[in-house]
């Protein structure tokens, strides 16, 4: 199984506590922390709300739409990479105004632009636990970014 | 009026190795003692230590403290270097601090890292959960992305970054520091032709890690010149910044901290970019050249691809670059490399090029970066002027 022994399960909860992300996913929802006194979203997680420096934060599930940021295209062997190259990777930027980067699955390479609008795929780890990863949507759809 | 009170009054440098079996300590014992005999500087004389913390040491919290002891030294200052390739002009800085204070009279700057032999270093935090898994553990896919940002707001020419690499190539055949491999020419064709490895990054616009040490003497200038010692170099001017504008997520990523501290060490200095004699970036993606040059003012953002096709960067040149092949063609040092720059740009300044002396340079811009941060550019930004 080179395609996913690579894609290790990672722990939850040792950087800080993470666990709706993980139980979100296993639900098919997006789950990143928001700060409650801003109303804004924060990727990755933080041990405080970097906009205020209270910990008044909470996961919260995003829409899962945004567009395409950044994107690459990796084609050198990793660790967790085994089976997957060429492995397309970008930032995604959400319509509520954060970034994540992620793969981009499922989509024809001519539509994988800066630019383009996508929506939540979700991919898999190694013990099939759910990860988030990204597709794109038909030219015309929302283009938050440019 | 740039204070010049306190001087770096002497460098040393090992060679640039491929896993060479050898640990930080051992290259640490190499370049201290190549320092101690250049300078002429006793051993028991050494009050003040900066270390920069190694890849290859990474699992040892006490990092410092067992450099301090394998070198027989007994500094009543300490500095850990935790800003990664900003350690090197970052030690340099907070040791001239600590002089000025009275906490050190003669301070030693040491980056020694082995990580192409042994690699110990485990970042955590987010990146386990947060960006492993989606194959971004290395820096090659981050600035694989920032490459993409920038090519699609400014537009960029991969002939551009290529001549940044065969330019810096071309003065790495004159710097026998360089490691062996990279001691060969190389042809824009070369560069066109390498292959890509997370696009649009082709592997000749990496760095490769290697092996390799660095030390700078910091000292006041009055004890320099008591102790008859006649190079010094003067850093008149640093800056940095850290995480910059971590708190925005939705940041232009081409936006680097070198904005934010350009104008600061330019005025300090009294300098502006057209009054730099040599330019000694941090180099390890050539895109982070590029963006420099734009973010220091030579040229204007975005405008870096037409500065570098339209500019001499060679040792004769208008901008000498990298004058000893930086990173890209030297070897990367793991996280000693960024005292591989500085002390290109202080033994240029001491008049010590040899073939690739830059001619009747009087001062040096040289700069730092430390870690790759998730979705951004870099995480931490140096720059130093120094002067003759």
């Amino acid at each position: 199984m080179a395609e996913t022994e690579g894609r290790l399960v990672p722990a939850a909860n040792r950087y800080v506590p993470s666990q709706p992300f993980w139980d979100g996913a296993r639900e098919g929802r997006l789950m990143l922390q928001m700060c409650l006194d801003t109303g804004r979203f924060q990727h990755p997680p933080h041990p405080l709300s970097v906009y205020t420096g209270s910990q008044n934060v909470e996961w919260r599930q995003v829409s899962g739409l945004g567009s395409i940021y950044a994107v690459t295209v990796v084609r050198v062997p990793g660790p967790g990479l085994a089976g997957r190259l060429p492995l397309i990777v970008a930032t995604v930027e959400l319509v509520e105004g954060v970034r994540l980067i992620a793969n981009i699955i499922d989509s024809a390479a001519e539509s994988v632009r800066i630019g383009a609008a996508v929506e939540l795929a979700w991919d898999h780890l190694g013990d099939g636990t759910p990860y988030p990863a990204f597709r794109t949507l038909a030219q015309g759809v929302a283009d938050a970014q440019d | 009026m740039a204070r010049t009170d306190v001087v770096i009054a002497g460098y040393a440098e090992t060679r640039v190795v491929y896993q060479s079996g050898r640990s930080a300590y051992d290259f640490a014992g190499l370049a201290l003692s190549e320092l101690l005999g250049k300078t002429g500087i006793a051993k028991d004389e050494i009050d003040g230590l900066s270390v920069t913390l190694a890849l290859s040491e990474g699992s040892n919290p006490f990092f410092a403290v067992y450099m301090a002891d394998a070198l027989g030294l007994t500094p009543t200052w300490l500095n850990v270097g935790g800003i990664g390739g900003c350690s090197a002009a970052g030690g340099v800085a907070r040791a001239m601090w600590a002089i000025r204070e009275g906490a050190c009279r003669i301070a030693v700057v040491l980056s020694a890292d082995a990580p192409s032999t042994a690699f110990r270093a485990n970042y955590g935090a987010y990146r386990p959960e947060f960006q492993d898994p989606q194959g971004v553990q290395g820096p090659p896919a981050t600035f694989g992305l920032l490459m993409s940002r920038y090519d699609h707001q400014y537009g960029l020419d991969p002939r551009a970054l290529g001549k940044i690499a065969v330019t810096q190539r071309a003065h790495a055949l004159r710097n026998p520091n360089a490691l062996d491999k990279f001691r060969k020419p190389l042809t824009m064709d070369d560069y066109l032709a390498s292959r890509p490895i997370a696009d649009p990054l082709r592997v000749l616009d990496c760095v490769m890690y290697c092996d390799g040490a660095n030390a700078f003497l910091v000292m006041s200038a009055e004890e320099a010149r008591a102790r008859g010692i006649e190079k010094v170099a003067h850093p008149t001017a640093y800056a940095e910044v850290t995480n910059h504008n971590g708190a925005d997520p939705l940041a232009d990523i081409t936006d680097s901290g070198f904005y934010r501290i350009a104008p600061k060490v330019f005025a300090k200095a009294g300098l502006t970019p057209a009054g730099i004699g040599m330019f000694q970036p941090y180099d390890d993606f050539t895109i982070a050249v590029l963006m420099q040059l734009e973010a220091f003012g030579f040229c204007a953002p975005g405008e870096g691809s037409a500065f570098v096709r339209d500019t001499d960067l060679s040792f004769t040149g208008t901008l000498p670059l990298n004058t000893g092949g930086g990173q890209i063609s030297a070897g990367q040092p793991g996280l000693a490399s960024g005292g591989l720059n500085l002390a290109e740009a202080v033994r240029q300044l001491f008049g010590e090029g040899g073939e690739r002396q830059v001619p009747g340079v009087r001062n040096a811009l040289v700069t730092g970066i430390g870690v790759i941060p998730y979705g951004r550019n870099w995480g931490c930004s140096a720059a130093m002027i120094l002067e003759v």
